[in-house]
């Protein structure tokens, strides 16, 4: 089935999908709005502080003189960037390792697992954070995404080589192993049509993952809080209290847009899970299977 | 028996290794800076203070062992490995001379009892509630809450928190927001304590039980369909069984096994999230106190926490893979 | 298997029909409606089936694997479940406590006639045990409610049944995975005569058994039918086993009964050129001529052929086939038969090699 057929079937059949598609792309325009920022996006007091949403204003400014709205595209997108570029390294990884554990099985497969498993009991928020106590002021994003990159590559990890074995051992494998294909081609051009979608999921799940670490992190002042970012916005809400001063615009619409992002980047990743699974497909079309 | 030895061994192997790693990690990161922590921090803690010489000459032993300073590379290593395998961290820089160990220890049970108490309800209740929707899939109230659930679980612990915050610390004050138990209460009174404890930690189980729930639904949910349909499941109520019994025998037995495992690969988000939460709620376990180490350029308290959170972590996980067997007998054969 | 026509014993006259079957199947219609993408199917799995099945007897279904064997021995069953429904006809049995029409019951009724009335073997017989409790437990929840015999008393019932059946009570306290494929039939169908049923449904139970252990099996159910009395209904597509085993046989073809009599004299006298197909292809001792194939496939059930289903890869095929659907038709005593052909003239009915 071409791409477009099915992208035009999950979004007619599939509430979840339609709605994840929506939200994320409402994330993306905003995102895309920061290219027309009239402010910079590092600069202060640029417009007078402290001004709850108004016509002017839309989503109102911070204690800081920065306008909420541009400050959001900013941070939306930078934000988004790193989890972007996070999904991205440790998919590779990921790959590898799940590909190389599934398609040889045998030691290499036990060795792999035993460190996969490693990455996945360990705790990975103490070990970030003691990152940031070593590096301090010297850590930049490129090397927090690298790290974190790192280490959230094991859970996908598992995932994809349960289908590489599940594929080793089907039938039209077999054949084309019989017929003298290589192994690159088998898996690029045999496998990767089953792989792609576990791999579009999974990849949802780690943006989703390593943004929710980034907000994290920054909220707790841990990263470079100048650039502007969701986790940012919300550290210099905090320094200077703008719950309690009463200036809720400030804290709620970054949450509102993240948690816009998180919940679309879910309802991606479900759907197109249930979408690959048959029998999850069957039920939906008002059968048992 | 001899089956369930293999297994074990091969659990207590897979420890190790997790173990051996997750610190090997620890102590590679500790090295990636040219910068030296130690000199850094013995700054930092002595200009609040007049501190004896022996006093910092201590530290800087001691945080110097720790860091790795002493000898050859190789020798580094091992005084750090030697260190950690007694549990000796040294003396906190911020609260000095207190040792590392004993605030982790005072710190410990908080979370161990926050963690235990809201992992335990998140995982029955989800498992609960998650397989009744599996099985009676027309609930317009399962499906209800199957949304709500799967709506908060994308989102990140932190936010959760923080929101639960906003609302009942400035909208509905209802619930103590922060704290383990009232400061200066009465602690002699134990049933009293007891339930300032209860009330003082609602909202950071909340907090936890919120994003976590939707998971275990969901896998849950996801399991059951799938069982439901399975040779043995079908057989039962072709034979007539009760669907009470078939739900609890046949399904919900068959459904737990992966969710445990699931449970052994979910404590360390679990932990991750405990963390924060603490930090929230000003809730005083070990979470709180490496946020506050941080800050404080506490370097032993940091490392110390670290490297406890990924033994602990580790063990409890070993704990489950080893109970495992009690729930599925196939295990052995494998 | 080499098929062998076992002598008729002359216990066979006993075997006349009574006056009221076991069970009686009449213009029995289930169809799958599925919405596939927008497109509405339409599965006709059981098409307007009627037979009568009586005690103490054991009725052979055969036909191939998409014929609609299992939807129909589901249907009877009452084990149907959504998108395949029930469109038209009856399913009824005269037990000996009384009549129950099976798709008039209340579920509570339909359960309490479960295995005590009514039981079934599954094919399959890897995994129809739970495989996270212990063998006694299946017999536990599956025989107690319906047995007065309680605790001890059970236990005791059980392992009389079980040694009566030549297995080793020991395996009670046994895991599934701890026995082999063959003793898990065995248990299975242990576990489905517990409750003395009076009509078994036995679905392929010997099929993926090597021939050893489906002797064992096959004989261990002849064994039960001839002490219990029970009615055996046996489904498979092993010709050999119908020809061994069942007093009657029925044959099956894209939703369809196309042939029923004596299984004697479906053997050796056909009267549907399919039936003649499946007898023709078993290996007879001495017989060296080549057989042939039959040419096509069987047709979609959810867009049959018109008029005669079987009209497509009939070499008798004659118009009025493609046109109108043959009824069942008694031609010779107790030998049914659903063919245009046969009707005009059943000598011309003859195999295809």
């Amino acid at each position: 089935m071409s791409t477009l057929r099915i992208l035009r079937d999950l979004l007619r059949y599939n509430g979840e999908f339609a709605v994840g598609l929506m939200l994320v792309l409402i994330v993306l325009a905003v995102a895309g709005c920061s290219f027309f920022s009239p402010y910079p996006p590092m600069d202060v007091y640029v417009v007078p502080p402290d001004v709850p949403p108004s016509w002017e204003y839309p989503l109102g400014t911070t204690s800081r003189g920065q306008d909420v709205f541009w400050q959001l595209t900013f941070a939306i997108r930078n934000t988004l960037l790193f989890g972007i570029v996070v999904a991205a390294l440790s998919r590779v990884i990921s790959l590898l390792v799940g590909l190389i554990s599934g398609y040889k099985g045998g030691w290499v497969d036990r060795i792999l697992m035993s460190i996969n498993d490693t990455f996945v009991v360990v705790p990975l928020f103490p070990i970030l954070v003691l990152f940031y106590f070593i590096m301090r002021d010297e850590m930049t994003w490129a090397m927090l995404a690298i790290i974190t990159a790192l280490l959230g590559w094991a859970y996908d990890a598992r995932l994809i080589r349960s289908i590489a074995m599940s594929l080793r051992t089907r039938e039209f494998t077999r054949q084309a192993v019989f017929s003298g294909m290589s192994t690159g081609k088998i898996v690029f051009q045999e496998h990767l049509p089953f792989v792609l979608p576990i791999v579009f999921s999974t990849t949802m799940n780690n943006i989703n993952w390593s943004i929710g670490i980034e907000v994290t992190l920054s909220v707790l002042g841990f990263t470079d809080i100048n650039t502007p970012t969701i986790g940012g916005m919300i550290y210099w809400a905090n320094q200077h209290t703008a719950m309690v001063s009463g200036i809720w615009w400030w804290i709620t619409f970054p949450i509102l847009l993240v948690i816009m992002l998180f919940i679309g980047l879910f309802l991606l990743a479900i759907s197109m899970n249930e979408y690959i699974d048959p029998r999850s497909r069957l039920s939906r079309l008002g059968g048992q299977a | 028996m001899r089956a369930y030895l293999a297994y074990l061994s091969k659990r207590l192997v897979q420890f190790a290794v997790v173990v051996f790693v997750g610190i090997n990690i620890t102590y590679l990161v500790t090295h990636m800076t040219p910068i030296n922590p130690v000199e850094q921090s013995i700054s930092a803690a002595t200009t609040y203070g007049a501190t004896s010489p022996e006093a910092i000459e201590m530290m800087r032993q001691s945080l110097r062992q720790l860091y790795g300073l002493e000898g050859t590379p190789w020798e580094q290593y091992v005084a750090f490995w030697k260190r950690v395998l007694v549990g000796d961290f040294g003396p906190s820089l911020s609260a000095f001379p207190t040792p590392v160990s004993q605030l982790i220890l005072r710190a410990l049970p908080w979370t161990v009892g926050l963690l235990l108490v809201s992992t335990l309800l998140t995982w029955i209740l989800g498992n609960l509630l998650g397989g009744l929707a599996g099985y009676y899939r027309n609930s317009r109230i399962l499906k209800a809450f199957g949304v709500l659930s799967m709506g908060i679980h994308p989102i990140p612990y932190y936010v959760v928190a923080f929101v639960l915050l906003i609302i009942f610390g400035f909208l509905w004050p209802v619930l103590p927001i922060s704290g383990g138990a009232t400061m200066a209460s009465d602690r002699s009174n134990t049933f009293a304590f007891a339930l300032d404890v209860v009330v003082h930690s609602i909202l950071p189980v909340l907090s936890l039980m919120a994003v976590g729930i939707g998971g275990w639904f969901m896998g849950m949910r996801a399991l059951v369909s799938n069982i439901v349909t399975e040779d043995y499941v079908v057989y039962a109520e072709l034979a007539g069984v009760k669907r009470g019994k078939i739900l609890r025998s046949y399904v919900m037995r068959n459904a737990l096994g992966p969710q445990v495992t699931g449970l052994a690969l979910q404590l360390g988000a679990i932990f991750n999230g405990a963390i924060i939460t603490e930090q929230v709620f000003g809730y005083p376990g070990v979470g709180s106190l490496l946020i506050s180490a941080v800050h404080a350029g506490d370097y032993s308290l940091v490392l110390g926490i670290t490297t406890v959170s990924i033994v602990a972590v580790s063990a409890t996980v070993l704990l489950i893979d080893l109970l495992y067997p009690l729930i599925d007998p196939r295990v052995e054969a494998r | 298997m080499i098929a062998e026509l076992r002598s008729i014993p002359s216990s066979d006259v006993v075997k006349a029909p009574q006056a009221v079957p076991l069970l009686s199947v009449d213009g029995l219609k289930a169809y799958y409606k599925v919405k596939l993408f927008g497109i509405d199917r339409e599965v006709r799995a059981v098409d307007d089936v009627s037979l009568k099945i009586n005690r103490n007897e054991i009725y052979g279904l055969a036909g191939e694997s998409s014929s609609g064997k299992t939807s129909l021995i589901k249907t009877i069953a009452g084990a149907i479940r959504p998108p395949l429904r029930v469109v038209e006809g009856s399913v009824r049995f005269a037990f000996k406590d009384g009549e129950r029409d099976v798709y008039k019951l209340s579920p509570h009724e339909l359960s309490a006639i479960r295995w005590s009335h009514l039981s079934y073997i599954m094919q399959g017989s890897m995994s129809v045990l739970n495989p996270v409790r212990r063998i006694k437990h299946a017999f536990a929840d599956f025989a107690l409610p319906h047995v007065s015999a309680k605790g001890g008393d059970f236990t005791s019932l059980v392992e009389r049944h079980l040694k009566r059946l030549h297995l080793d009570p020991a395996v009670l306290q046994a895991y599934p995975h701890e026995l082999s494929g063959g003793m898990r039939q065995r248990v299975t169908i242990a576990l489905a005569t517990i409750c003395s049923p009076e009509f078994i449904i036995a679905d392929e139970p010997t099929t993926a058994l090597d021939v050893i252990v489906q002797k064992g099996v096959l004989s261990m159910i002849r064994e039960i039918q001839q002490e219990f009395g029970s009615s055996v209904l046996f489904v498979t597509h092993d010709m050999a086993v119908h020809a061994n085993l069942t007093d009657r046989l029925g044959i099956m073809y894209a939703g369809r009964l196309v042939e029923e009599g004596r299984t004697r004299d479906v053997f050796k006298r056909p009267l549907h050129p399919y039936t003649a197909h499946l007898i023709s292809s078993l290996p007879r001792i001495g017989d060296e001529a080549p057989k042939k194939g039959l040419e096509g496939s069987p047709p979609s059930l959810a867009d049959p052929p018109p008029g005669c289903r079987f009209h497509p890869r009939c070499p008798l095929a004659i118009d009025i086939c493609r046109r109108e659907a043959p009824p069942m038709v008694e031609i010779l005593p107790g030998h049914r038969t659903a063919c245009h052909v046969a009707q005009a003239d059943p000598a011309r009915v003859r195999p295809v090699a």
